[in-house]
């Protein structure tokens, strides 16, 4: 379905919304996140990235799967946690953070369904809009199958026509919020189409970064595992977390249990985001790690992004946000390593 | 400022010599304006070391690695690192030494004078263009920076994007250095916890409130950890399990390491986490402003850590990072100290 | 979704038995579940045992599928969680999910003479394939065991093993010379040369140390053992038991969910990051 949404209706039809959990990009001093929004006014088209993609609120970073207590008949009790029951909409989703989200869809998929994740996933609508200009410096999303304008994992995509946008919705769900509004929205005219093509065309020319042959990456990967070649890219890291933890599709966790009191016992059963970059993500009990350094962590990182992720789903583990680069505090820049990888050997 | 070719001509000559086994400090990076570290171990790659404002990070913390991975090394290349220092830079190295982390022989200090000026804070450079992208940034020896964008080039009074630590800085010239490049500057400096001021007039639970919204951001990323060259302890506190361990130890003292942090980013443990790495860097941290800088959430961690430098200033009259041989804050005590219950 | 496969089903210990006293103690720990549900599984598999309160424990079901009156997990006492079980009593709840991972395929080894060779701990997931084979006794040729622990005290099933003698051969060892030890003197890899089973017709499954397994499977190829043959398993850190949260990979493998049973064939193109 497509329809043109003037931006003086925006907020008659968000306003329609009202029994829906809305989150929207929020500039809290010089940061934009995902916020709960009680009546969003406007989108505001230009918004830099978001500090954390909408992963945050799919894939909260603190998920409480049980809770556990002493009981005197059994000797415990455990009761499961699920997710709150209420359909959310996420407004001004980027592109390549809505498609992030049908790569992680994989890994919560399969014989094991997550049923935490799938709740989230399930209950919630993704609005998302065209990245007319690139909401930061390090986007690269046309190298790995994305553009700015994609339409992947979207329910409605919305493009800002400076005084209306241009509304493609994608899925059955889209299509629901727009019915709820029917007389907010008018059909698209010729021109609209015309220049919905010349925006979205503009949009990718104007992303500047790009990988060269990635698809030479994964094969050639596989022949650098053993290589000195890590050593050297991971000298200046510091083993944060925030390539993995700002990632729209690292998908890594822990699970930890939360003792409120030990006698009698009652506690949580929790699972936090966790990351390959700490050492403690693999030790094992006896001291023993099997990535014992900060090059095995790096090598871990690219290789499940561009290798592991590719022979398992067809696809790289990557949609080109750039928050890695643009917030790694040495500046590793993933794309510059992986046109070392590309080259390696050359 | 200090011109990069001294600085090039002085690392070419201790790398041919053989006096470093490698000189840490900074080069161009590939996505922009910002210097990142450079790990130089030619003297054929010395000519990508820069100079300029964006060099701000406080390579020290890479002394920490460097330590370690020596001690992982069979056959560990005993000559010296090269480390290129800013003067705030030089005082981490003066606590490293002060705490015996590392040895005077291990390293060959590089120190640079900010002389007049100082070193830009991106996101306020970010902020005054607007989310322009800034080509190049230069010191016009006036005050001032030039910035070059794609629109061409605009002049901008340092102030008003210098890192806030440059701005209150008490250490524009190394402290300890083997090679010295630049002249020792006095500039003035009113007040030196100016910027503490605005948050030590809240109320107290106004003050609560501040720093419950802020440290509530925190994703737990640990990079004002993981960057910061105090930082060095093997295993710390908030790691739910132990890093030291040997085949010696045992399961039952495993077991019972307090989890004193859970990994959860509640406000609780939030605050138990920042509160605790201020505390430990109380008489330590030398305000290199490396934890706020990296912060992915824009907490201002530096208030934490200013605030303790302030306390230990007036409590102790203690300076951190100028003298190698005083002993440091935590581990001495002295008569005329203000709590009494340690004698 | 009507199953979650986060949450645990509760258990009650009803038998434990102390294996290996000492530093490194081992006891081995018979559950039975408190609701009745549809657990089954395969020799090899592991569960993932909840001590609520302290965390989850990948463990291997040393107990035979067979054997349909308890589960049973031989475990080692080395952190937070294993600990906590060794301080449980009979009685005592602890959680259980699974079973995990892929199993040893021993349909495929009908007719096969089938050589176990195991070290210290390692014995356990392979008491679970040993006894899977005695009680279908007639679907499998020879079987002989190889295993061996630092000294006597450290080995387990020392009563079982006394008793599995009448049945199959049993070459046992220890690591360094004890007083009134009759059988072999060193680590178990040196047993296998010195014992030289035949690769004809046959599969090893050897489950121990990753040193010991890096050195019997050398010891294998040495006698001739194609890479086909070898069988082994692979530990790693686990969170999740279920190829989601990222830690225990190989390569693209995860070892809770692909694994963590191997044939060397396999074993050796993947990343040695075990």
């Amino acid at each position: 379905m497509e329809k043109i949404l003037t931006k003086k209706s925006f907020s008659k039809w968000v306003k329609k919304l009202e029994s829906y959990k809305i989150y929207a990009p929020v500039k809290n001093d010089d940061l934009w996140n995902y916020e709960i929004i009680d009546i969003p006014e406007s989108i505001q088209p230009d918004y830099p990235n978001t500090v954390l993609s909408p992963k945050k609120i799919i894939f909260p970073q603190r998920e409480i799967f049980l809770e556990f207590k002493a009981s005197n008949e059994e000797g415990l009790e455990v009761k499961e946690i699920l997710p709150e029951e209420r359909p959310a909409i996420i407004f001004g989703v980027r592109p390549c953070d809505a498609r992030a989200l049908t790569l992680t869809d994989n890994v919560f998929k399969g014989d094991f369904e997550d049923p935490y994740y799938w709740k989230r996933r399930n209950q919630t609508i993704l609005i998302g809009l065209t990245c007319n200009i690139p909401p930061s410096f390090d986007c690269f999303c046309l190298s790995v199958g994305g553009s700015p304008h994609s339409k992947d994992g979207l329910d409605i995509l919305m493009t800002d026509l400076e005084d209306k946008y241009y509304i493609e919705s994608l899925t059955k769900k889209g299509n629901q919020l727009i019915n709820l509004a029917k007389d907010c929205f008018e059909e698209p005219k010729v021109m609209d189409k015309k220049d919905l093509e010349k925006i979205q065309a503009n949009s990718e020319i104007q992303i500047k970064r790009q990988i060269k042959d990635i698809k030479k990456i994964p094969k050639k990967l596989k022949g650098m595992f053993d290589t000195p070649f890590w050593d050297k890219e991971s000298l200046s890291c510091i083993q944060c977390g925030i390539c993995t933890y700002l990632c729209p599709t690292c998908h890594c966790f822990d699970i930890n249990d939360e003792v409120a009191s030990s006698a009698p016992l009652k506690g949580k059963r929790v699972r936090t985001w966790d990351n390959c970059q700490f050492p403690d993500f693999t030790m094992h009990s006896s001291g023993h790690n099997p990535r014992p350094d900060k090059a095995s962590r790096l090598r871990q990182r690219i290789l499940h992004k561009f290798q592991y992720f590719v022979e398992l789903y067809e696809n790289f583990q990557c949609v080109g946000c750039g928050r890695c680069i643009s917030k790694c505090p040495v500046g590793i820049d993933i794309i510059e390593v992986l046109d070392k990888v590309r080259d390696y050997g050359l | 400022m200090v011109k990069v070719e001294d600085i090039k001509k002085e690392a070419k000559r201790i790398l041919k010599e053989g006096k470093v086994k490698y000189i840490i400090g900074y080069k161009k990076s590939t996505n922009g304006l910002m210097s990142v570290p450079a790990f130089i171990e030619s003297p054929e790659d010395v000519e990508n070391l820069i100079w300029d404002p964006t060099c701000v990070y406080n390579l020290t913390r890479f002394l920490v690695d460097e330590k370690r991975r020596k001690a992982r090394e069979k056959n560990p290349d005993e000559r010296p690192v090269g480390i290129v220092v800013k003067g705030c830079d030089s005082r981490a190295i003066i606590v490293l030494l002060q705490e015996k982390f590392i040895n005077r022989e291990n390293i060959y200090v590089l120190g640079i004078s900010c002389e007049t000026t100082g070193v830009l804070d991106e996101k306020k450079l970010l902020k005054k263009l607007n989310g322009k992208k800034a080509e190049k940034v230069e010191y016009d020896e006036k005050d001032n920076f030039i910035i070059t964008t794609l629109d061409g080039k605009s002049k901008v009074p340092a102030d008003e994007i210098l890192a806030e630590r440059c701005l209150e800085c008490r250490a524009n010239f190394p402290v300890i250095n083997d090679i010295l490049f630049g002249e020792k500057v006095d500039r003035k400096l009113d007040n030196r916890f100016k910027s503490l001021e605005k948050i030590e007039s809240l109320s107290k639970e106004k003050r609560w409130g501040f720093w419950k919204e802020q440290l509530d951001k925190c994703i737990r990323c640990y990079a004002c950890r993981s960057v910061c060259p105090m930082c060095y302890c093997d295993e710390c506190v908030v790691d739910t399990i132990n890093f030291a361990v040997t085949a010696d130890t045992t399961a039952e003292e495993k077991a019972q390491r307090i989890k004193w942090v859970e990994k959860s980013p509640t406000t609780s443990e939030n605050f138990v986490y920042h509160f605790v790495r201020a505390i430990h860097l109380a008489g330590r941290c030398i305000d290199c402003g490396e934890c706020e800088r990296v912060c992915p959430m824009d907490i201002p961690l530096r208030f934490l850590n200013k605030k303790m430098e302030k306390e230990a200033k007036e409590l102790f009259d203690y300076d951190a990072g100028f003298d190698p041989d005083q002993p440091s804050l935590v581990s001495c005590f002295k008569d005329e100290d203000p709590e009494d219950f340690i004698r | 979704m009507d199953y979650n496969v986060y949450i645990p089903k509760l258990a009650k210990i009803i038998e434990i038995k102390e294996e290996v006293g000492g530093s490194r103690p081992i006891k081995s720990f018979r559950t039975h579940f408190i609701n009745k549900n549809d657990f089954s599984h395969r020799c090899g598999q592991s569960a993932m045992i909840s001590v609520l309160g302290k965390g989850e424990s990948m463990i291997s079901i040393s107990s035979s599928p067979l054997v349909k009156d308890y589960l049973q997990f031989s475990i080692l006492k080395m952190g937070r969680v294993t600990t906590a079980l060794h301080e449980m009593q009979v009685g005592n709840v602890i959680g259980i999910r699974g079973p995990y991972g892929n199993g040893f395929p021993i349909e495929e080894w009908k007719g096969k003479n089938l050589v176990f060779i195991g070290g210290g701990i390692g014995l356990a997931p392979i008491w679970s394939v040993l006894n899977t084979a005695l009680g279908k006794r007639e679907d499998y040729g020879d079987l002989i065991l190889i295993y061996g622990a630092r000294t006597s005290k450290d080995l387990v099933f020392n009563d079982e093993l006394k008793e599995l003698k009448k049945k199959i051969t049993v070459f046992l060892s220890v690591d360094v010379e004890e007083e009134g030890w009759k059988e072999f003197v060193g680590f178990v890899p040196q047993n296998v040369t010195d014992k030289k089973p035949s690769p004809k017709n046959s599969i090893t499954v050897t489950c121990g140390p990753p040193i010991m397994i890096k050195f019997v499977i050398k010891a294998l190829k040495d006698l001739g053992f194609e890479d086909e043959q070898i069988y082994t398993t692979v530990e790693n850190k686990m969170k999740c038991g279920i190829g989601k949260c990222g830690r225990c990979n190989i390569g693209k493998h995860y070892v809770c969910k692909d694994g963590p049973v191997y044939s060397w064939a396999q074993l050796k193109n993947l990343p040695q990051e075990y």
